[in-house]
């Protein structure tokens, strides 16, 4: 036995032990006893750098968990912000009272809707409060955020503050809210804030020309991203009048363009710095709190950090659409598509967030990856008393896919074609016509079906 | 009794921005001693562009992954980026962090050209050297030449560079346009059991192929493709924000909000399907987003096949399947009396 199986047997011992007197075990474990010898010629040292399957230099962090996220990092002097929610969905806000909070002791500052110097934000439309102001326009608005030391004193806090409402008219259903009569959420607006119109020859004309034709109504849920690390960030308004923000955020860009415009500050005044991302898939491309939090580090002189609960996440981050989607489909008797008509409602929750390019692309998408040419896709997003649905990886594409792959297959059975064949007989070629009149390019789609049909097995059934 | 299915979901999807501009800028810096430094305002999100983005740059400059050190977000630090979204990074971003190296590349070709005693257009960069291209055997190295081109000729090797995909307007009326500049293409097939007697679905294996362009790292093309299935199958079995009739949700945990845990993956094959765009860096388009896309569609149809039962709205959960076969078999008997 040579000394190097000795010390690994003997460290392996060492973890026994520990594990019989219940102890928690160290994070990081002996690194001899598990030795990280690269198995194949280590990828990241090849010349010829593309195609390689390198490694990422953030693995052995994460492997270790060493990688600091921002809930690990602790600034000198740092307080915890916490975000009073409305917990109502329409609401005017009568009255905020917040000289309870501001008495505790340990608590700093309190910051409230009507203190932001421009309170809105979004990327298409401004119609997002960073906290509410007068109105609340669904039960995870925020209505007032508290810096303390602690981040307990910052939630007992939350419970000394009184908001007064008067409940005002309410929509959820996003078909109901379509109506002329229904309350309005962003009054006196209509609540169908975008819509898009994709139409491409007659669709008329091919369903007279059409040997059968197919309907179908799908639906979809709504969806959070559940990333690990949920929104978190910490601001740091220094004594130069610099305004530090460090964010778990994918777009530092475009923050700092949200966070210069609601806190009317020069963009050279400000620096953005993303951190590790724990997650993203959509749900971290804006700005949430980091306003906030900026104004309550500005009031203390102290940085400040705000980390949002679990809960949080679902009641006031944003989501996936919603969307109700009607198919109509003529098709000739051996299975062509000949004209396909799409209507499609997006239920687009209290604000727009990335509502109009989730509109676009399922508007765009809604036909499926088929040669068909005669289209017609009308799509409209609608504001509802619901948390915001915004970016989620897809825009608005898996709701689509899964109605008109659904569609595909109730084709394929209505006359008695194989699911596979039917989909070859449609799918685009290289340079086909897409739906908006793109001559395509690099296309695979017929590729990626044989392929995926290669490795499962397909057997036609037709 | 379970019954086996199997359901194709396949699909198309854009990369970058619809219509709207989505530039990317980037910094490319070659070190005096051969290895490089980029600067991209994009952020790391788990996914591994960093990676991608590095071994992007040392493609270009003829260098290994590890010698590229990113550097990234930062708004002090590094150039704008519109960010990790839509699908972009490796089309978007990768474009710009190619053409900032081959500008920093131009540098160090102007100052080899003399020390081979050729023109800079004769030369190429390969194997860490900047060799004379069909004339291997004369070349230097590019530490060499970095070096001499910052402290010998004062102009160090440094390349900036934007791009921004080119798009079409749509028509207001019509929707006719071009709004993205490439899409890609993949399929999922899955197979399903469906326990009749109780509408329990288990997935049990996913054929995924799936269309990126080239794939600049096949183990990261993979390890989204896995990702994305995964939020699939809890897009259409599990996952569902529910509301009380006053609009507030009443499942914003982790006990009530029910999403797919390992135990719940099927066995996945990912076929990267081979492809090239001319218009991406290398022949790469992405991949990020659209793993997701086809798993919902693909195990909803399985469903279909196995059980003979359409669900329409998502998600499948237990009751909706079993109600649903229920449905179909019609109401039980009554007994006669």
């Amino acid at each position: 036995m040579d000394d190097k199986t000795e010390v690994l047997e003997r460290e392996q011992l060492d973890i026994e032990i520990l594990r019989d007197v219940n102890l928690r075990l160290p994070a990081v474990a002996p690194r001899e006893a598990f030795p990280a010898v690269p198995l194949t010629v280590d990828a990241r040292l090849q010349t010829r750098a593309v195609g390689q399957r390198a490694t990422r230099p953030d693995c052995r962090m994460h492997g270790l968990g060493q990688t600091k996220y921002i809930d690990d990092i602790k600034l000198p002097g740092m307080l915890y912000a916490r975000i009073k929610r409305a917990g109502i969905s329409s609401a005017r806000i009568k009255r905020i009272d917040t000289s309870g909070a501001e008495a505790m002791p340990g608590v700093m500052a309190v910051v409230i809707g009507k203190e932001i110097p421009v309170n809105s934000f979004g990327p298409t439309f401004q119609d997002q409060p960073v906290l509410a102001a007068d109105r609340v326009f669904h039960a995870g608005d925020g209505v007032a955020a508290v810096a303390a030391v602690t981040e307990q004193i910052a939630n007992e806090a939350l419970e000394k503050i009184i908001v007064e409402y008067e409940a005002l008219p309410a929509v959820f259903d996003p078909v109901e809210a379509m109506r002329d009569d229904a309350p309005k959420v962003h009054a006196p607006n209509s609540n169908i804030y975008a819509s898009k119109v994709v139409r491409k020859g007659d669709v008329e004309k091919g369903f007279a020309e059409s040997d059968h034709i197919f309907e179908g109504r799908f639906s979809t849920q709504m969806i959070e991203h559940v990333s690990l690390e949920p929104h978190a960030a910490i601001a740091d308004w220094d004594a130069t009048g610099r305004l530090t923000i460090y964010a778990t955020i994918g777009r530092i860009t475009l923050a700092r363009a949200d966070m210069a415009r609601t806190l009317k500050l020069p963009m050279s005044r400000i620096r953005l710095i993303g951190t590790t991302v724990g997650g993203n898939f959509g749900g971290k491309n804006e700005i949430s709190q980091e306003p906030a939090l900026a104004l309550l580090s500005k009031k203390t002189g102290r940085p400040v950090k705000g980390v949002f609960t679990r809960s949080e996440e679902f009641t006031s981050s944003t989501t996936r659409h919603p969307i109700i989607m009607d198919y109509k489909s003529g098709v000739t008797k051996e299975g062509r598509i000949v004209a396909r008509q799409i209507r499609l409602v997006l239920d687009g929750g209290a604000y727009c967030s990335w509502s109009a390019t989730t509109l676009g692309k399922a508007c765009i998408l809604s036909p499926g990856p088929y040669k068909i040419d005669n289209v017609l896709t009308e799509a409209f997003v609608v504001y509802t008393n619901k948390t915001m649905t915004g970016a989620m990886r897809g825009f608005g594409a898996p709701q689509v896919c899964f109605a008109y792959e659904s569609h595909m297959d109730d084709i394929a059975k209505g006359l008695g074609k194989d699911q596979l064949e039917i989909r070859l007989l449609n799918a685009f070629d290289e340079g086909s016509s897409s739906p908006t009149g793109q001559v395509l390019h690099s296309v695979v789609v017929k590729e990626t079906l044989n392929k995926a049909a290669a490795r499962f097995g397909w057997e036609s059934q037709s | 009794m379970k019954r086996r299915g199997r359901g194709i979901g396949c699909m198309w999807y854009p990369i970058g921005f619809t219509v709207d501009a989505n530039p990317s800028a980037a910094t490319v810096k070659v070190n005096e001693d051969g290895t490089a430094t980029v600067l991209t305002g994009t952020v790391e999100t788990g996914q591994g562009a960093l990676t991608v983005l590095g071994q992007i740059a040392a493609e270009a400059l003829g260098i290994a992954t590890d010698d590229v050190h990113v550097v990234s977000g930062d708004t002090d630090v590094t150039p704008m980026d519109t960010g990790a979204i839509a699908s972009r990074t490796t089309y978007v971003t990768g474009n710009a962090i190619y053409l900032a190296a081959e500008a920093a590349k131009a540098i160090l070709f102007e100052a080899a050209a003399p020390m081979l005693g050729v023109k800079p257009s004769q030369l190429e960069a390969k194997d860490r050297r900047i060799q004379v291209k069909n004339f291997p055997q004369r070349a230097v190295t590019i530490g060499e030449v970095a070096f001499r081109s910052q402290v010998v000729l004062g102009q160090p090797a440094i390349g900036s560079a934007t791009w921004n995909p080119p798009t079409v307007a749509m028509d207001p009326e019509t929707g006719q346009g071009k709004p993205f500049a490439t899409y890609v293409y993949a399929t999922q097939i899955a197979e399903v059991d469906v326990d009749d007697e109780t509408g329990e679905v288990e997935v049990l294996r996913i054929c995924a192929a799936h269309d990126c362009g080239t794939a600049i790292n096949p183990m990261l093309v993979e390890g989204q493709v896995e990702g994305g299935i995964s939020m699939g199958v809890g897009m259409a079995l599990q996952e569902e924000m529910l509301f009380d009739a006053n609009g507030r949700i009443v499942n914003p945990s982790l006990t009530n909000y029910i999403m797919p845990t390992s135990l719940d993956m099927p066995e996945i094959h990912v076929d990267i399907v081979q492809g090239f765009d001319p218009t991406g860096p290398f022949g790469a388009k992405g991949v990020g987003e659209p793993t997701a896309v086809p798993t919902a569609a693909a195990i909803l149809n399985a469903i279909h096949d196995a059980v003979g039962v359409r669900i329409t709205a998502l998600p499948a959960t237990a009751e909706k399947v079993l109600a649903a076969i229920k449905a179909k078999k019609g109401a039980p008997k009554q007994i006669p009396g």
